[in-house]
């Protein structure tokens, strides 16, 4: 029997304990492999690389116009903050875009060019699938944070001639934004056949995620109003209870007025990631949930 | 012969969400495919074929009734996925991967890897006969190549089942005509396919039973032999002229492939034999031969759907 027979009759064997671990990790990497080659995933990175290399080359050729002139050093000053301020925006806002589009995406596009029946109908488990689907798209938004983040860390420890650490704790927690944010959008992402429904949801998600403080705001402002003012302020606690804070996870006003190797806030930065941790995993369960008994 | 999936009163309905009216998708359905066999699994479009292959699969649930697969009812048990492997309609592979890297991905879902893994993508892409395009890119593809890739990445775990949906649709003549080869030759190793297919010729061709079903019912079940009779007789003729054919017509036999003076003559179910020769020399033909007519396939589809369809038609009006 040649060895090609042989491989052809070989008894099917069952699964090993190994394959419980190794199946989401081959579609995590498959889903990452697939990601990074997504189009309007590529856009939103060229962009974001774009905007940070443009706002560090254009102000600092305005830094060269102003060298020389008595006010220099106000005017320098300035211009680090503009940078910065600029940079670590447009990380924030195309990260966040990122994590939304391929959030919302990876499971309804194999949905519908069927790739899903092929993998599912394999000893693979819901389960684990959304596990290798999630965590695929979590290695995609760590590549697009390095790639961003280690542009503006190369261009702002070259202008100001320290390690920017401050800049690394920040992409740590923007990472840990991301999570929860990517969290959510994938469970509703594994309701839908279309990733429009979930990307839709996913900037509803951030922007009123970055805003709950108003919602604090208003609840606090409608104690003494109106019944219906009150109804409107008891919403906007619940929402305030429930939403996740993304601002917590901001460290840009440190960035942008402090030193770049400044310290980080030691203190809140374990609780910020227990907080992101237990906010992804109520996500994740959602999904787990919504997928389980979904009909594909 | 043993049975290897055996469905019983098997039914899908899709509850309406806003009062409307439900679906019934499937209808207590019953069928058994036995080991070593094609079983070809035939209907129109919307008529259910694809709701039973993937609560086969365990892709959706069904509302009511049993599914046993190799004896067992757990359908989604390791096991039992790792003696399946499934072709669906028209699936798509990345394009940025090479043929064997596709294989790969498949590979390593069953928890093959190192020379096992390789050892069986070799085999298979050998069977599937893509040896020379192995280390291509998919974009370089064509669509039978692809639909080839398709087939291996179905066979990678070495299945005992196979579920193939729509194999050989969209493929040019020659490329249909392999992908049949190679499903003739994995029957012949002892494999069971159960094929959904709308190209009947393909379908009569290769396999050993089949089942005809429509908006979710079964109509049709059985071999390819007992379904497919010689229902009637061909009488080949020449020196047949226009007057002469008009006449055969009239008198109600059908004429085939009528050109410069030769026909084929059909004779209908109930007609005796000698009374349509007997017809055709007295409309001024000669008599070629005779020969009894096995029913095609396609004709009983037709005659089938087209039955169920037009008393559908006339319970509603």
């Amino acid at each position: 029997m040649s060895a090609e027979n042989a491989a052809l009759n070989a008894p099917s064997k069952g699964i090993s304990p190994k394959q419980l671990f190794i199946g989401p990790w081959t579609i995590a990497v498959f889903t990452w492999r697939e990601s990074i080659r997504k189009k309007t995933m590529v856009g939103f990175l060229i962009l974001s690389l774009l905007v940070i290399f443009g706002a560090t080359v254009m102000t600092s050729m305005m830094q060269q116009d102003t060298v020389g002139s008595a006010a220099a050093a106000g005017p320098l000053e300035t211009q680090t903050k503009l940078i910065k301020d600029i940079c670590v925006s447009a990380i924030s806002i195309f990260g966040a875009l990122i994590t939304i589009f391929i959030s919302a995406s990876v499971v309804p596009s194999e949905i519908e060019n069927k790739v899903i029946y092929t993998v599912l109908s394999k000893p693979v488990r819901r389960l684990q699938y959304l596990i290798g689907k999630f965590v695929g798209v979590q290695l995609t938004v760590l590549l697009n944070l390095v790639l961003m983040g280690g542009l503006f860390f190369i261009a702002l420890w070259a202008r100001e001639g320290m390690p920017p650490t401050l800049l690394l704790w920040a992409m740590l927690l923007m990472f840990f934004e991301f999570l929860i944010l990517s969290a959510f959008t994938f469970a509703i992402s594994c309701t839908s056949s279309s990733s429009v429904l979930p990307t839709i949801a996913g900037l509803f998600i951030y922007i009123t995620g970055n805003l709950t403080e108003y919602l604090k705001d208003v609840s606090v402002r409608a104690e003494h109003g109106t019944s219906m003012e009150q109804l409107v302020g008891q919403l906007a606690q619940i929402l305030y209870n429930i939403l996740p804070n993304l601002q917590n996870f901001s460290l840009k006003n440190d960035i942008v007025q402090g030193m770049v190797n400044d310290p980080p806030p030691f203190e809140i930065i374990p609780n910020l990631i227990v907080y992101s941790l237990i906010f992804s995993a109520i996500g994740f369960c959602l999904s787990y949930v919504i997928f389980l008994r979904k009909e594909l | 012969m043993s049975t290897v999936i055996h469905t019983e009163n098997l039914t899908k309905t899709y509850e309406s969400a806003f009062g409307g009216q439900d679906v019934h998708a499937l209808k207590s359905m019953s069928f058994e495919v036995q080991s070593g066999e094609i079983f070809g699994y035939l209907g129109p479009n919307g008529s259910g074929k694809t709701t039973t292959i993937k609560m086969l699969l365990g892709l959706i649930f069904p509302t009511s009734g049993k599914i046993r697969i190799l004896g067992s009812e757990d359908i989604t048990s390791n096991h039992i996925r790792m003696n399946i492997g499934y072709l669906p309609e028209g699936a798509y592979y990345p394009d940025f991967l090479r043929g064997e890297e596709i294989l790969k991905y498949y590979g390593q879902l069953y928890g093959l890897s190192g020379a096992d893994l390789r050892n069986r993508i070799d085999a298979v892409i050998d069977l599937v006969g893509m040896s020379h395009a192995r280390k291509r890119l998919m974009r370089g593809y064509s669509k039978g190549m692809r639909q080839r890739i398709g087939l291996a990445q179905a066979l990678i775990s070495d299945p005992k089942i196979l579920i193939l949906d729509e194999p050989t649709t969209g493929l040019d003549p020659i490329a249909r005509k392999e992908i049949r080869d190679i499903l003739a030759r994995l029957r012949d190793e002892g494999k069971t396919l159960m094929i959904s297919s709308h190209e009947l010729m393909e379908v009569e061709l290769i396999s050993n039973r089949i089942s005809i079903i429509y908006e979710g019912d079964m109509k049709v079940h059985g071999t390819i032999d007992e379904l497919l009779v010689d229902r009637e007789v061909v009488v080949e003729v020449t020196d047949l002229d226009e007057p002469g054919a008009k006449q055969l017509e009239e008198r109600g036999l059908t004429l085939e492939d009528a050109i410069s003076g030769r026909a084929r003559v059909r004779v209908p179910e109930g007609m005796d034999v000698y009374n349509a020769i007997e017809i055709c020399r007295s409309a001024g033909a000669r008599i070629g031969s005779i020969a009894p007519r096995r029913e095609t396939l396609e004709e009983l589809f037709v005659r089938v759907v087209g039955g169920a369809s037009r008393a559908k038609a006339e319970k509603a009006a």
